[in-house]
């Protein structure tokens, strides 16, 4: 064994920075939804009040993943 | 005492997030036209024009979504988001391919809408007063 290539990596290395672009606002996004519908299910009369709220948080995290998606795209 | 509700907030948000990156676009075409020439123009629009359409897509489903049962509110938020990633891959893959389009202006244009555009969010959903009890 050649020990100086224990590890041999080939391919693109962007697409692991797409993968971690969509890891992170995919668990973001899921963490907003499954507390909005928590609470709706504590207090449904709060939904309106709750989904507005809801898609603030999805806004933001949406945005770290479309940014995050293009990075590696635009600079590849 | 005028009282918002969720679609009032949504109609605002699109309304104001549309005007601002149409300003956006404006100002950066400009800079990308002194900067880099007709490429960086047309990659100062390309950009504005990707982020207007993946930002308002959210705020749509969300609007369109308050009309359905909570299953399918989450359907058409969730639903829509997946494919708006997937389709927001694809055009830049697509924008790739294309030459004479500069790909700093595009980035550029697309990050300052985005942040822009949240700012939008923020400030509306602040301004907004939903009552507590619908």
């Amino acid at each position: 064994m050649d020990v100086n290539n224990i590890a041999a990596l080939t391919g693109n290395l962007a697409v692991i920075g797409y993968g971690l672009a969509a890891v992170g606002p995919g668990i973001g996004v899921g963490l907003v939804v499954s507390k909005t519908i928590e609470s709706i299910a504590r207090q449904p009369e709060l939904a309106a009040r709750l989904q507005v709220t809801m898609w603030l948080g999805i806004a933001f995290t949406e945005a770290l993943a479309l940014i995050g998606l293009a990075t590696p795209f635009i600079f590849a | 005492m005028q009282f918002d509700n969720p679609k009032t907030v949504f109609t605002k948000v699109l309304k104001l997030g549309s005007l601002l990156i149409s300003a956006i676009a404006v100002i950066g075409s400009l800079v990308g036209f002194l900067t880099a020439g007709i490429a960086g123009l047309l990659g100062a629009l390309v950009g504005a024009l990707i982020a207007l359409i993946f930002v308002s897509l959210t705020a749509l489903s969300v609007l369109i979504g308050s009309n359905l049962s909570l299953g399918g509110f989450y359907g058409v938020v969730l639903g829509g988001w997946l494919l708006k990633v997937v389709i927001f891959i694809g055009t830049i893959a697509i924008i790739k391919q294309i030459s004479g389009l500069n790909r700093v202006a595009i980035f550029v244009t697309l990050v300052a809408s985005v942040l822009g555009s949240l700012a939008v969010d923020a400030f509306v959903v602040t301004k907004s007063k939903i009552p507590v009890v619908s």
